[in-house]
């Protein structure tokens, strides 16, 4: 056997701990006694200790040793946390994920040896012991009160062929124990020959196996329950073979004891057998125990960061499968091509004006089809669907160190972790959001002493909520610091010529403000000075926009801002309106229409020689999409419009069309990188009858 | 039969050989993924005159130019032998390019193929990557990659 194939699983349950280790270091600087969490701390960074260790990577289970050790002295109240103690230690995560990105990438660990880690680290621990001896590492884990649920030495019903009798009568007289040991796999475990085999990796370096139940063979082949038992010879004390045992994930237990060979019941064995066999529970009751003792106010928070860390690191069983992305593509692509021939199916069927029952049972089954592939269509697309947890849980951390940078406190509160969105929007995702929490942290927020004479609270908060919104997925970045001051953003546009006096006249709020997302105010570094924004929004709004989704800002100076991204649900397939302006088809995405009107030419209203109608109260300007688009206008002149309101955030925009087709479901394709089109054009459809329209971007045009 | 055909393409390279008006143009054959039929455009607004459109190839949209716009020609009339040759030059980015006629594939050695002469006040001359001689006639060949994406600056 090979370790290679365990690599994935190494991957991502080390990816798993050190996100843990990274969530409880956090708790833990906010509240250095809070047993739970270092409880949590140390049973995380001894987990990758050992995996470390049994897939050969020395480098990675040498730092861990040594972070560890300091875990192991806070946890027994021999040291107290400080700042510099946890800076330290996230730099060691910060290297821990240093070696996991090079396994991830070469297999191998890289010759990064991060001594200058090691070395303080090992400072921190021979300061904080200051001259007391060095104590004892590890103190030995509690058993657990609670009780084993069937945990029984099954070593012991093993049946030994006379040549094993032998052998271990062999290793007995020449010194060594014989140890039985039945080993209890957690029930949750997806890969129990993966965990056996690391169990009997462990062993084979403390002595050598003579017997197993089932045989090895079965237990590679998963054909055992939840516990195997093994004989085993060996010089080491039973604590610390039980140790290296509980070392390997997912275990749950394991029991050991004095093998007692067959026919020769020597006293010593006796007695070993008439003591319970030494039996210890993983160490994660005994922190749930800890936990619910301790009683302060803010338990009941503890209390579930302590049962979600619980429930990271023991997968509850859900029946998944891997699947790479691309085949994923494949499969998105197909369901595209079989919406593509449904419409086909539709428009024969429309075109079928007969009303024969024929037509009628032939209508029925298109529409069957109809509902089978947009059901399809979204089991297909909620496959890949992810929680944007993914992205959103290095945040915490990196709020923390920025506040540290700036020297500002502040606080960071996300909602809404478990919003789910497409697997390629949420690799998009991270960088836009980080740049906006930096923003946040930079710029808007005040400092600290400025703070306090504005009357507000020192600490500075930071919000992060994403949630759903119809066919929508909306992510908010706030903060309650100074909000962006217009009047300064304006002079400088006027000052930077980006904008005419004239010009800033007429602007509103919002318009002063979208021109922070303008590329040429990225650049200006003086106005980062005056309005403390600007740095690579345009950046943001772009890499925004090529998913499909916008951004806004309000802001209240003097209260803060908030920064709203909108994001598809999904990207490839969406529902449209069909439209006609001249001989040409277009599709307008339902999503951002809001209603349909029919205006008679006598309600068009003209406001600064531009077209505007006021609709119940409203007044929203006419787009000529005929104009915008050069179509050839109709000849006659109508008596009444239909105009398409659409919206974009709080805009609305009502596109003058020549004809309304009716909805349709289309697939999204691209017109390729090398045609322009001024944005107007987000995309094309193919139609039923194989012809291609254009899909207009209401977005770019209100 | 293979060995027939290594031996061809050790030879020289295979253009197909195209027709725009009078003159014939060469198109490296390594980029040439497909010849369809002239078939209906879907105009794009705004695009670049030379872009006629996006036609629906087989499910896929693929943008089609006029190289006789790019040139400076005469528009375009298209007849039976009017083409669109689908060219290939990174994955999942096809361009059609619209000729007069296709005629013939052809093998041109190195021997066969002149260098431009480069006349830095004619923009055009840069998608012309020589001149070769095939028998009596001769033919433009074209650097399909610099006639697609537009340089900004020339």
């Amino acid at each position: 056997m090979d370790v290679s194939q365990y690599l994935e699983i190494f991957i991502d349950e080390t990816k798993e701990h050190l996100q843990n280790l990274s969530d409880e270091l956090l708790i833990l600087e906010k509240e250095p006694d809070n047993s739970s969490t270092i409880n949590e701390i140390f049973r995380a960074a001894h987990s990758l200790k050992g995996m470390a260790g049994t897939m050969g990577y020395k480098r990675m289970q040498k730092l861990t040793h040594n972070m560890e050790n300091v875990f192991s002295e806070i946890r027994n109240a021999k040291m107290k946390v400080k700042p510099a103690l946890v800076d330290t230690l996230f730099r060691g995560l910060d290297a821990l994920e240093g070696y996991l990105d090079n396994i991830q990438n070469t297999a191998d660990e890289g010759t990064e040896d991060n001594e200058p880690i090691l070395d303080s680290l090992n400072q921190i621990l021979n300061e904080g012991l200051g001259i007391e001896a060095p104590a004892k590492k590890e103190e030995p884990v509690k058993a657990a009160p609670v009780g084993d649920n069937g945990s029984v030495a099954k070593f012991q019903e093993l049946s030994v062929a006379d040549f094993e009798i032998h052998a271990m009568k062999k290793a007995k007289d020449g010194g060594q124990n014989v140890f039985g040991i039945t080993v209890y796999i957690q029930e949750s475990c997806i890969l129990k020959a993966a965990r056996a085999f690391l169990v009997f990796k462990a062993l084979e370096e403390l002595g050598e196996v003579v017997k197993a139940f089932p045989d090895v063979q079965d237990i590679e082949d998963e054909k055992f329950d939840f516990d195997f038992s093994v004989i085993l010879l060996s010089r080491e004390p039973a604590d610390k073979i039980k140790e290296e045992i509980l070392r390997v994930s997912e275990i749950k237990s394991a029991v050991i004891g004095e093998f007692q060979i067959p026919d020769q019941p020597t006293a010593e064995n006796k007695e070993n057998n008439t003591a319970a066999p030494v039996h210890e529970e993983a160490p994660a009751p005994a922190a749930a125990v800890q936990a619910a003792t301790a009683a302060k106010p803010p338990q009941p928070e503890q209390n579930a960061t302590v049962k979600k860390g619980a429930t990271t690191s023991k997968p509850v069983v859900n029946r998944s499968v891997r699947v790479d992305i691309e085949k994923l593509d494949v499969l998105m692509n197909l369901v595209s091509e079989l919406i593509i021939a449904k419409n086909g199916l539709v428009s024969i069927g429309a075109n079928e004006t007969s009303g024969n029952t024929a037509t009628a049972a032939f209508n029925e089954q298109i529409e069957y089809l109809e509902r089978v592939t947009t059901n399809l269509h979204e089991s297909v697309m909620k496959v890949r669907m992810m929680p944007i947890e993914s992205v959103v849980n290095k945040f915490p951390r990196m709020i923390r160190d920025l506040s540290k940078k700036l020297g500002k406190k502040m606080e960071l509160y996300m909602s809404g972790e478990d919003t789910e969105l497409d697997r390629t929007v949420i690799d998009e995702i991270g960088d836009p959001l980080m740049h906006l929490l930096r923003n946040a942290a930079d710029h808007g927020l005040e400092s600290n002493e400025e703070r306090r004479s504005l009357g507000k609270p020192e600490v500075g908060s930071v919000w992060l909520d994403a949630y759903q919104d119809g066919n929508n997925v909306v992510i908010e970045v706030r903060d309650n610091g100074k909000g962006i001051d217009t009047e300064s953003v304006k002079n400088k546009a006027i000052e930077k010529g980006t904008i005419t006096p004239e010009q800033a006249e007429t602007m509103t709020k919002k318009d002063i403000i979208d021109l922070l997302f303008r590329p040429s105010f990225s650049t200006a570094e003086k106005i980062t000075d005056v309005s403390g924004r600007g740095v690579g929004l345009d950046v943001v709004k772009t890499k925004i926009e090529k998913l499909g989704g916008d951004i806004e800002c309000k802001t209240t100076l003097g209260e803060g801002s908030n920064f709203i991204i909108r994001l598809p649900l999904t990207l490839a397939i969406i529902q449209a309106l069909m439209v006609e302006l001249g001989d040409e088809k277009y599709a307008i995405p339902l999503g951002c229409i809001q209603t349909i009107e029919d205006v008679s030419m006598d309600d068009i209203k003209y406001v600064q020689t531009k077209e505007v109608i006021n609709l119940r109260g409203t007044v929203i300007p006419l787009i000529r999409l005929d104009e915008v688009l050069d179509v050839e206008p109709r000849k006659e002149a109508p008596e009444s419009l239909t105009v398409v309101i659409v919206s974009k955030g709080d805009k609305l925009a009502g596109l003058v069309v020549d004809n309304l087709i009716g909805q349709l479901e289309i697939v999204i394709k691209s017109i390729g990188k090398y045609i322009n089109n001024d944005k107007i054009i987000s995309g094309a459809a193919i139609l039923g009858d194989g012809e291609v329209a254009l899909i207009i971007d209401a977005n770019a045009l209100v | 039969m293979a060995d027939l055909n290594t031996v061809k393409i050790e030879e020289g390279k295979q253009y197909i050989c195209v027709k725009l008006g009078d003159e014939q143009y060469g198109i490296d054959i390594q980029y040439v993924d497909n010849i369809v039929r002239m078939q209906k455009i879907t105009r794009v607004p705004k695009a670049q005159s030379y872009f006629k459109g996006v036609i629906n190839l087989r499910g896929e949209i693929v943008p089609v130019m006029s190289l006789r716009l790019k040139f400076d020609l005469e528009p375009d009339a298209y007849s039976n032998a009017t083409r669109i040759i689908i060219i290939k030059l990174e994955q999942q980015a096809s361009v059609g390019v619209i000729v007069d006629e296709v005629r013939e594939v052809v093998t041109l050695e190195d021997s066969c193929i002149d260098k431009p002469t480069y006349d830095g006040a004619d923009g055009k001359s840069m998608y012309i990557s020589g001149v070769g001689k095939h028998g009596e006639e001769l033919i433009s060949l074209l650097n399909i990659a610099d006639v697609i994406i537009e340089k900004d600056n020339i």
